[in-house]
């Protein structure tokens, strides 16, 4: 399911809307700083198999997150590099090789309709023909171009986002409200043991695969408000993690909320890589977020 | 036909208001006390209170049947804790003054059409709780619901309480298309499908009204707190009044 996504909808959860937005923040923000974009603009977030794209007129463009091996006219490119399109040219995903979210940013603003503050899609879904306008972004948004100079720390920050969204099996979260009602054995494990991504995941939430977990007593919970993140423990055992779609509010067990910084990681996993949880707190969340921030300033 | 009524309060002061973190990028405000309908009027206070200071670390504000929450963007917020505690000695301390009794809502009347061909579900119902299908019309339509918080989809209001007689539990498997408009009952709540969506609540009618609109001036008709009442209407009624897709 191919979307376009930006910074998401906010300021509406009271009344039910989910707030929408891109899977990996990071990877998305990326593509679009390497094209000279303000980095919450509208992208497009494709999922293998993706999308194809013809070019109406030239352009800057850039793919950033998974790699589905992107050929343009038959010749295959680079990516998180600015890449000069041209009239008539055609793009095509090939293989999901790396990671399983992928985003095409365009220099200049996709002009779309924007619904409460947002043009991220949520019931709908890029069609086969739909077409897309580029608009020049306005005074304050005009980013400048004079990027030469930068490009060396540049280079330095696609790698530490590389790195740290692809080369980790590490996912960290902090305890949620119902953490304690887990039994011993339960907290152990989701420490100790590896855990997969399974194949039903979506953009509202992805579901795990891992050992089976249990609450010391079977209890129905009031339904509370949930978040990008929020691991809820399904009548089955399993954890469900929450992503961009979600509900706003939910009656399972909140046993923790990963943390936003390591999202993007969870977003990428590809379901047949263990990954392993751990127990982080507040403070580190908060630096390791502003950390990984200043990539894009 | 419009009805006015006053939503009891207690004394608000009887709140004990607490903060903690959910994740790195939301506060939970909780209240350790039982629900009830003066927990309603307490967290709309609290939501209300917390939203008029617009403040620009604040996202979302989301409230639910006994806790309120922030979604906060992380490169604004510093201490998110002592900013919590920091809202609730503000609330605390600036209630004091205020009249608990005051607050007086409108009830919204919602008109629905109990007719067998949408309320699928009334035929086991009426088996299962041993009452006819015109006791259950009756009960449902005699009791004001209080809108405790809206969810699962946008516009979806959870209100109660159902009179126990007709309380039924969710069916186990949900249905995989529910129509936008249906009125349904899942233990002691009651609501309504805004849209056309998957669902397991106990399908009793449907109401010709549009219960969200995406037009950013209308968008939801319910909001927390609010009091709602239903009405049966005819067939013929529904058809004439009838904004849904079918």
């Amino acid at each position: 399911m191919d979307t376009l996504q930006d910074k998401g909808r906010y300021g509406f959860q009271h009344i039910g809307i989910p707030p929408c937005g891109y899977l990996d923040y990071l990877s998305a923000q990326l593509a679009n700083v390497i094209v000279g974009n303000p980095k919450e603009a509208p992208i497009f977030e494709l999922h293998f198999p993706a999308s194809s794209f013809i070019f109406n007129e030239a352009h800057t463009i850039c793919i950033s997150g998974a790699n589905f091996v992107p050929v343009l006219n038959d010749k295959s490119i680079a990516l998180n590099t600015p890449i000069q399109v041209s009239k008539n040219d055609t793009l095509h995903f090939m293989q999901p090789l790396l990671g399983k979210t992928s985003y095409l940013s365009i220099k200049g603003n996709i002009d779309s309709s924007v619904w409460l503050n947002s043009k991220s899609d949520f019931s709908s879904q890029l069609k086969t023909n739909d077409q897309f306008k580029i608009i020049a972004w306005d005074g304050d948004n005009k980013i400048n171009s004079d990027k030469t100079e930068k490009q060396e720390s540049q280079q330095c920050n696609i790698d530490k986002i590389q790195k740290h969204i692809f080369n980790s099996n590490e996912i960290r979260f902090i305890p949620g409200p119902q953490w304690n009602d887990l039994t011993n054995e339960s907290i152990s494990n989701i420490i100790k043991q590896p855990f997969n991504t399974s194949l039903n995941s979506n953009r509202m939430g992805y579901t795990l695969k891992g050992p089976s977990l249990q609450l010391i007593e079977q209890k129905s919970y009031l339904s509370s408000a949930v978040t990008r993140g929020t691991m809820q423990l399904l009548p089955n055992g399993e954890i469900i993690v929450l992503m961009a779609n979600h509900q706003t509010i939910g009656g399972y067990a909140n046993i923790g909320q990963i943390i936003l910084v390591d999202l993007p990681k969870l977003v990428q996993h590809k379901s047949e890589l263990p990954f392993r949880f751990s127990i982080t707190n507040v403070e580190t969340a908060h630096s390791e977020y502003k950390q990984m921030q200043k990539c894009f300033s | 036909m419009i009805h006015y009524f006053k939503i009891m309060t207690k004394i608000f002061s009887n709140f004990n208001w607490k903060a903690q973190a959910l994740g790195d990028h939301a506060i939970q405000f909780y209240v350790p006390e039982k629900m009830d309908q003066a927990m309603i009027c307490e967290i709309k206070c609290f939501h209300d209170f917390i939203f008029s200071l617009q403040l620009k670390e604040i996202k979302d504000i989301i409230p639910s049947y006994h806790t309120l929450t922030l979604i906060y963007d992380i490169a604004l917020m510093h201490e998110p804790i002592a900013f919590a505690n920091d809202l609730i000695e503000k609330f605390s301390s600036g209630r004091k003054t205020e009249v608990a009794n005051k607050e007086v809502n409108k009830i919204i009347e919602v008109p629905v059409c109990y007719d067998e061909i949408f309320g699928i579900d009334l035929i086991s119902m009426s088996t299962k709780l041993s009452l006819s299908i015109t006791e259950i019309i009756k009960i449902h339509t005699e009791n004001i619901y209080q809108v405790y918080c809206l969810g699962f989809m946008p516009g979806f209001a959870y209100m109660g309480d159902v009179n126990i007689k007709i309380q039924t539990a969710r069916h186990a498997q949900p249905r995989k298309n529910v129509s936008a408009g249906s009125v349904g009952i899942a233990g002691a709540q009651t609501g309504i499908y805004p849209m056309h969506s998957p669902g397991g609540w106990q399908i009793i009618g449907r109401t010709p009204l549009k219960i969200f609109d995406k037009d950013p001036a209308i968008l939801s008709k319910f909001k927390m707190g609010d009091a709602v009442k239903f009405y049966p209407i005819t067939r013929a009624e529904f058809e004439s009044l009838n904004q849904n897709e079918l």
